[in-house]
């Protein structure tokens, strides 16, 4: 009887070296996080824009069941440096000397207008409840050329508050309009 | 005589790789190097009304203006005035129409306005938009915390 040769078979266990794998791991980590800049969130105002020149007459014929939306404007004149100057609340149809003058302040003007617009909203429920249909109240800025975008922004910020959610911005002078 | 087998201590670095390459994965997917979208030459202003993009929207161009009044592009020269703008909007419009089908553009355009454009270099923008018969015209803001 042959004896068998037990052959000593060594076991090798392959080892992997993991450090300089870790140490390009920080390194990728470090660049990332170096990289790294979190944006401010952003978000937007809707606006409203008058219609675009089409020329001859409009094709919008108004609704005689429909009663009329409350509108109306507020001029916000600008100083030289593009800062509010003076914020001018008036109805639509009343002359520009009748409006009510606010200040600089967009937060007193927010004041204001936010109890119009409650009051319209109320006037729109109970017309509702009626079956009638009333548009929202619409909010005209007749703006100063030189007012900055910070301003204007300012402003729709205010008017959105206030519950308007139709805001035109319009140029003070109408023949730039 | 005794001997003394000394046992190596090696701490278990796979775990520690493996925390490692999770928070590389969440910084690469985090990082955004190109910003096709939006500027960071614009600064904008902040306001505390300001929405969330709405999610449902059809196609949305931004429009990224500074202080100049000019509309910068990625790629291309800035638009100086508003005829160049209504033209750019026009041919947006037309694509837009083509592959909607539809006679007016449906898509959402928010100008992000630098917040020292004065309103004079602003308002012929935003007119051109409408011009182009764009109907939904939003301003972009930081939504601020008061």
């Amino acid at each position: 009887m042959s004896r068998r040769k037990r052959m000593n078979v060594e076991y090798v266990e392959p080892e992997l070296p993991i450090t300089p794998m870790l140490d390009m791991s920080f390194q990728l980590l470090a660049f990332f996080i170096m990289t790294f800049r979190p944006a401010a969130t952003e978000g937007q105002i809707a606006m409203s824009l008058p219609p675009p020149d089409l020329g001859g007459p409009s094709t919008n014929i108004p609704s005689i069941t429909e009663d009329k939306p409350q509108k109306w404007i507020a001029k916000i004149t600008a100083t030289e440096a593009g800062k509010i100057a003076n914020i001018n609340l008036r109805e639509d149809g009343a002359a520009a000397t009748e409006g009510e003058d606010l200040g600089a302040d967009p937060k007193t003007f927010l004041k204001r207008v936010q109890g119009y617009a409650d009051a319209e909203k109320k006037r729109i429920e109970a017309a509702k409840a009626k079956g009638q249909i009333i548009p929202p109240p619409k909010l005209t800025l007749e703006i100063g050329e030189k007012l900055l975008q910070a301003h204007v922004i300012q402003m729709f910020d205010a008017s959105v508050q206030a519950g308007f959610s139709d805001i035109a911005p319009v140029p003070i002078d109408k023949a730039k309009r | 005589m005794s001997q003394s087998n000394t046992e190596k201590c090696e701490p278990n670095l796979t775990p520690l790789l493996d925390l490692v390459l999770q928070l590389v994965m969440f910084f690469m997917l985090v990082t955004n190097f190109v910003m096709e979208q939006t500027s960071a030459e614009i600064t904008l202003p902040s306001a505390n009304a300001a929405k969330s993009l709405d999610k449902g929207a059809n196609e949305i161009i931004f429009l990224n203006i500074n202080a100049k009044g000019q509309v910068l592009l990625t790629g291309d020269e800035p638009l100086d005035n508003p005829v160049q703008v209504e033209g750019y909007l026009k041919r947006l419009a037309a694509i837009e129409m083509k592959k909607t089908g539809k006679d007016k553009p449906l898509g959402t355009l928010i100008l992000r306005i630098d917040e020292k454009t004065p309103f004079e270099k602003s308002y012929p923008i935003m007119r051109a938009c409408r011009q182009a018969n764009y109907t939904k015209v939003e301003l972009r803001a930081i939504r601020g915390e008061d």
